[in-house]
Formats: structure tokens, sequence, C-alpha cells
């Protein structure tokens, strides 16, 4: 694997660790999950520009717009969570608990 | 050509006049009560020509005037039946109203609805006349239901008094249960006679009668007070004196016998229903008669007697004697009316007081009164000779002598033996010994409408047993040959009822008062019948109706079953197995170390 293809894995794999792993506030991992995605993008962009392979260019395209649907739903989400309790502290979404 | 259907339909509609003067607004006048008194005389007096007509010639009259509808095969019309039955009551009531409208001419003199009470009166004499002389059943359900209403407004007269609004009541209902057996007769004779006329039905001569007379039956029990619905009567003394001596002692209880009495064609074939009338009169003359044993009130005790008279009249329909029980009817009327009217003489004299332990010495003070009461209560007793003696003492000699049940037959001489009690108790508590009343008294019997009227029935009490009998058509053949004692029975338990009474009442007077025994309680308390029934089967029937409608199909099926139910086992099993605790990083670092150790695995992995 080239270099540049590590690089934009490694951004990758930054992006799904800050994800996964945050301390307090749901908007961390909300930007987390757009790196995610902003760096899935250019890795497809550079492999289809790459290999020449034209049938497949659609598929960023694609991507992006779905990023966009997830997006909104993530943020409305959490404007609900801000809308009870004024800020997006996760440990406030405790409702399940016994 | 003669004037019998003329002169009988004018004496009827001449009873209407007053009624329609409303219009005119002559109701208003203080005079209004007199005009009553006075068109019930000319009313009387007129329908005594048919009578004497009908006397004299056996003649018969039906007369149909109006057709009123016809309901696919069904011909209503307003026809009425002028027969043996009707022409004689009608004559008697008649006669009776007159003397108690008099009456009420000075008892209700200071009452200020006076004219409405007159009114009330007028109009259930006119639907007890409807009644009688109904051909059809509808007309005769028309005058039935019109004395059941008027019997309510009268007996709440004082409506302000809570006891006699629920006498009125007590009243409606159970004449209503009554009604329920009077409808199913009807209902059946419309399907299996297609008819409601009673020549029809007595023509058709059904075969299976069981449930239409068993309706009939029923209709009796609840408008004639027997055994089952019986506490009305008691409770209706609740009105006025003469309301009780019209309405409850001479002519609307006499309502139920007088149906019976026209079915009597239908009854003559079953001999279930016979039974069963004789078990059922037994029942009531005896159990009234021991309930009338031990009341203090003065009214009370006469309606007891009333129901255990009618329970007799009962039993006389029961050993197939309908004529026997008509004659009793009428005779009845005389001296029951008279024993309420001498009632209400004692209670206004002694400022409205109603209780036997409160009166006494009266034989001195108010002689005419008690003049009457006497002759009332002999003749009630059935002494030989005096009114009751006619009707009653043929009744006693007819059961003793006919193939009947031993044990209603015993019931009913056990009765007739303490009616003699019961009056000797009236006579000796109201009558006798030194005045128990206090000393500031209001004794004044002197007023011409009291004695006049008392006195017409006291003439009649004496006097119309003979006169009835003697002039009436042979009907019924009695018994003519007997021993001699079975003849004297009905005389000799009556003889053994005064001494016994009159004994136990001398000896007992100066002893220490004991507590009351279970039977003195049992008799006092009218059997318990009321205390039971006017509370356990309502409480029942709303408590089941509670849960079954209200627990059972709204709180359980309709609420419980699926949502709430729902809701709770989801509830009780989400905290069973859920092992969420809202630990959100928790969850994602494991994602991240599974991730992280399952690409180590399967990157490093030979």
């Amino acid at each position: 694997m080239s270099l540049a293809h590590i690089n934009i894995f490694l951004a990758f794999t930054v992006s799904l660790v800050g994800l996964l792993m945050y301390r307090s506030h749901l908007m961390s991992s909300l930007l987390c999950l757009e790196g995610m995605m902003l760096s899935l993008f250019v890795m497809a962009t550079m492999v289809v520009l790459n290999t020449h392979f034209t049938l497949a260019s659609m598929m960023p395209i694609i991507l992006l717009v779905f990023a966009a649907c997830e997006r909104a739903l993530g943020l409305s989400l959490l404007v609900m969570v801000s809308n009870t309790y004024g800020v997006d502290h996760v440990q406030n979404l405790n409702l399940l608990q016994c | 050509m003669n004037m019998f259907s003329s002169l009988m339909l004018a004496s009827l509609s001449v009873l209407t006049l007053p009624i329609m003067s409303s219009i005119l607004n002559t109701h208003k006048n203080s005079t209004y009560p007199h005009h009553v008194k006075n068109i019930i005389s000319y009313a009387f007096i007129t329908s005594l020509i048919p009578t004497m007509m009908f006397i004299h010639s056996g003649q018969e009259t039906i007369i149909s005037n109006w057709h009123w509808m016809t309901i696919q095969t069904l011909k209503l019309s307003l026809s009425f039946k002028l027969d043996y039955f009707s022409m004689i009551f009608v004559p008697v009531a008649l006669f009776v109203t007159w003397s108690i409208m008099e009456f009420s001419l000075w008892y209700m003199h200071s009452d200020p609805y006076i004219t409405r009470f007159f009114k009330y009166l007028l109009t259930f004499l006119i639907t007890m006349m409807i009644l009688v002389t109904a051909n059809n059943l509808f007309q005769l359900f028309i005058g039935w239901e019109g004395v059941g209403i008027m019997s309510f407004l009268l007996i709440g007269w004082w409506y302000g008094r809570t006891d006699a609004n629920t006498a009125a009541l007590q009243a409606i209902l159970y004449n209503r249960i009554g009604d329920i057996g009077f409808i199913m007769a009807m209902a059946w004779f419309l399907f299996n006679a297609n008819t409601w006329d009673l020549q029809q039905i007595f023509m058709l001569d059904p075969n299976l009668t069981n449930l239409p007379l068993l309706g009939l039956l029923l209709a009796a029990t609840g408008k004639s007070a027997q055994f089952g619905l019986h506490p009305w009567l008691p409770s209706a003394m609740e009105g006025p004196t003469p309301v009780s001596a019209l309405l409850h002692s001479s002519t609307m209880v006499v309502a139920g016998v007088f149906l019976l009495i026209r079915f009597h064609p239908l009854m003559e074939n079953n001999k279930t229903i016979q039974s069963l009338t004789l078990c059922l009169g037994a029942i009531t003359t005896l159990f009234t008669a021991i309930c009338a044993l031990t009341q203090n009130d003065i009214k009370k005790i006469i309606a007891f007697s009333t129901s255990s008279q009618l329970g007799l009249m009962i039993v006389t329909i029961g050993i197939n004697q309908p004529y026997l029980a008509f004659l009793h009817i009428c005779t009845h009327a005389f001296f029951k009316a008279m024993l309420f009217m001498c009632s209400g003489s004692i209670i206004h004299s002694l400022n409205d007081e109603q209780d036997i332990r409160k009166m006494g010495g009266l034989f001195n003070a108010m002689p005419f009164t008690t003049t009457s009461l006497i002759i009332g209560s002999l003749a009630l007793t059935g002494m030989p000779f005096l009114t009751g003696f006619y009707s009653k003492d043929l009744i006693i000699e007819t059961a003793n002598t006919s193939y009947t049940n031993a044990w209603a037959l015993l019931m009913t001489l056990i009765a007739t033996s303490l009616t003699a009690v019961y009056s000797t108790r009236i006579i000796f508590f109201a009558l006798l010994g030194q005045p128990r009343f206090l000393p500031l008294t209001t004794i004044n019997e002197n007023n011409p409408f009291l004695i006049n009227s008392i006195k017409r029935l006291l003439i009649g009490s004496i006097f119309a047993g003979f006169f009835i009998s003697n002039n009436i058509y042979p009907t019924t053949i009695p018994e003519m040959t007997m021993p001699i004692y079975m003849k004297l029975t009905a005389l000799t338990v009556t003889i053994l009822g005064f001494t016994l009474a009159l004994e136990l009442s001398l000896i007992t007077q100066n002893l220490k008062l004991e507590h009351p025994t279970n039977m003195f309680k049992f008799s006092n308390l009218l059997g318990y019948y009321p205390t039971i029934m006017h509370r356990l089967p309502p409480l029942a029937s709303l408590s089941m109706g509670q849960k079954s409608a209200s627990l059972l199909l709204d709180s359980i099926w309709l609420e419980n079953i699926l949502p709430k139910s729902i809701s709770q086992f989801q509830m009780k099993t989400s905290i069973l197995i859920s092992t969420q605790k809202g630990q959100i990083k928790l969850y994602f670092l494991s994602f991240l170390i599974t991730l992280t150790l399952s690409m180590l695995l399967f990157n490093l992995h030979e």
C-alpha cells in the first residue's frame, strides 16, 4: 500500500477511536463521525481516480448524500437531548436505568 | 226498550261533571266539596234504579259505544259490561263513597287544599268505576292503573312527611310487580285468543290456562296485598283517614279480587290455580292476622284486618265460590269503611293521636263512635245476623264442607279466631278502662257530617247483608246440610277468640312489663318481612350490578386485560432482562476494543 493510502487510513482510524472514546459531549462523537465520513470520501475518490474506474465514480457522491442524511439525524437527536437537559452530556442519557 | 243502559251510563257520567268543571273554574269555590258529595249521592240514587231493574229481571247488558282502533285483527272499543258483579258493586261503592265524602268534609275541614283532595277522591272513584264495568282487558287495565296512580297521589297527600312519600312509592312499586302479571295475561290472551274481550275469551275456553291465570293471580297479589307483596298496605296508612277508608278498605284493594272473580269461568276448570289461590289466601289471612295482634297504631291494626279479610276472599275464590267472594267484598266495604271512619273520629278527637296505648276511656266520652266501633267489630268478626255473618259464615261453612286442602282450612279458621282477638284488642285499648290521653282534650263528635256519615254506614253494617242476600238471585247453591259442629265452627272460634283476648287483656293489665319474647317481636315487626325484603334484595342486585357491570366489564375487561397488563408486563420484563444502564461511553469503548482485538487476530493469524 502506498503512503497516501496509509495516511488516509490512519485519519479514518483516528476518527474512529475519537468516535468511540470521548468524555462527555455527544457533539464530539458526531464530529468524529464526520471526520470518518470525510476520510472515507477522500480514500474512495483517490482509489477511483488512480485506477481510472470511471464507472464507480458515482460512489463518493452518493456516499456524500447519505452522509448528509445521517448528519441531519444525528444533529436532531442532539437537539432533542439538548432540549431536555440544556447540555448534551452523555451521562444524562440514563432513563433506561433501573 | 227500557232505560237500563241510559240510566247506568247517566249515573257513571254524572260523576265526571265536577272534574270537567275545573275548566270553568268553579272548583275554586269553597262549596266545591259539597257539590262533589251531592253529585255522588245523586249518582248513587240514579244507579239504584238499574240495579233494581237488574234484580227484578236478571237482565245483563253490554254497552259497546265507540270503536277506538283495530290493530290488525284486534278490535279495541269502549265497552261496559253491566252484569251481576258490576250492577251490585256500583251502588255499594257509591254509597260507601258518599259517606266517606261527607266524613272528609269534617275530617279535612282545616286543610287548605280540600278541593284538590275531593277532586282526587272523585278521580279515584271514576277509575274504580271504569275498572268494574270494563268489558275488555284494556279498559280494565286503564282503570287498574288509574286507581294505582290515585292511590299514590292520595297516600302522599301530606308530602312533607318522608314516611308518606316512602309509603306512596312502596305502594306504586308493589303494584307494579303485580302489573307484570297482568300484562303477561293480556299478552297471552292476545296471542292465544286474539282478543281482549271477556266474552270471546270465555267462549273460546282455552285449554292450558295456567300461564294467564298465574299472571292474573300475581296481579291480584300485588293489588290486593297478598302475602309476598303485602307490605304496602300497612304503610299506606300514612295517608289521611278518608283515603284509608275508601281506597285501602273498600274499593281499591278489592280490585285484585274482582279481577279473579271476573275470570271465574276460566278458573273453574283449572285445579292447579285454584289450589295456589287457596294456599296463598290462607297464608295471607293467617300471617296478617298474626301481625295485627301486636300493632300499636289503630289504623295499622285495621289495615291488617283488611289484608286478612282480603286473604279470606282469595280463599273463597280458591274453593271455587266466586259469588260468595263477591258478596264478601260488598259487605266488607260497609263495616270496614265504618271502622276506619270511627278510628278517624277518635284520632281527630284526641288531637291526632294514633297509638292505642295512649287512648282509653272513650266509652263514656264518645258514645256514638263507641257504638259504631263495637258494631263494626262485631260485624267484622261475623256475629250472627249482622252484615258480616251473611258472607263470612257462608264462606267458612262452604270451606268446611268442601273437598279442599285441610291445612289451608285450618289456617283460615285460626285467622278467624284471631280476627276476634285483635278486634277485642282495639275495643279494650281504645274504649275501655281509664283515659290514658292528655287531660286537655278536644273530644267533640257533635258534627252533623260525622254523625250522618257514620250513621248511614252503621245502618248499612247492620242491615246490608240481609238486604243484599235476600235480593240477589241464587248463584251457587250453598251447602244446606252439615253436622252441627261444622255449622257452628265459625261462631265457636270467634267466641273463643273474644273470650281469650278479653281474659288476657284483663289479666295482664297490671303485670310488670316483660322484655318482648321472640314471638312478640315476630308479630310486631310484621314477621320481619319488610325488614328483610326492603334491604336484602336491593343490596344484592345493586352490588351484583356493580360487580358485574362496573367492576367486571369496565375495569377488568376493558381496562386491565389488554392495555394495563401489557404495559405492566413490558415494564417488569424489561427491568428483568435489561442489562443496559445507559452507559454509552462504556459501550463505545467495548466496541473499540473488540474491533482492535479482532483486527489483530485476523491479521496476525498465520
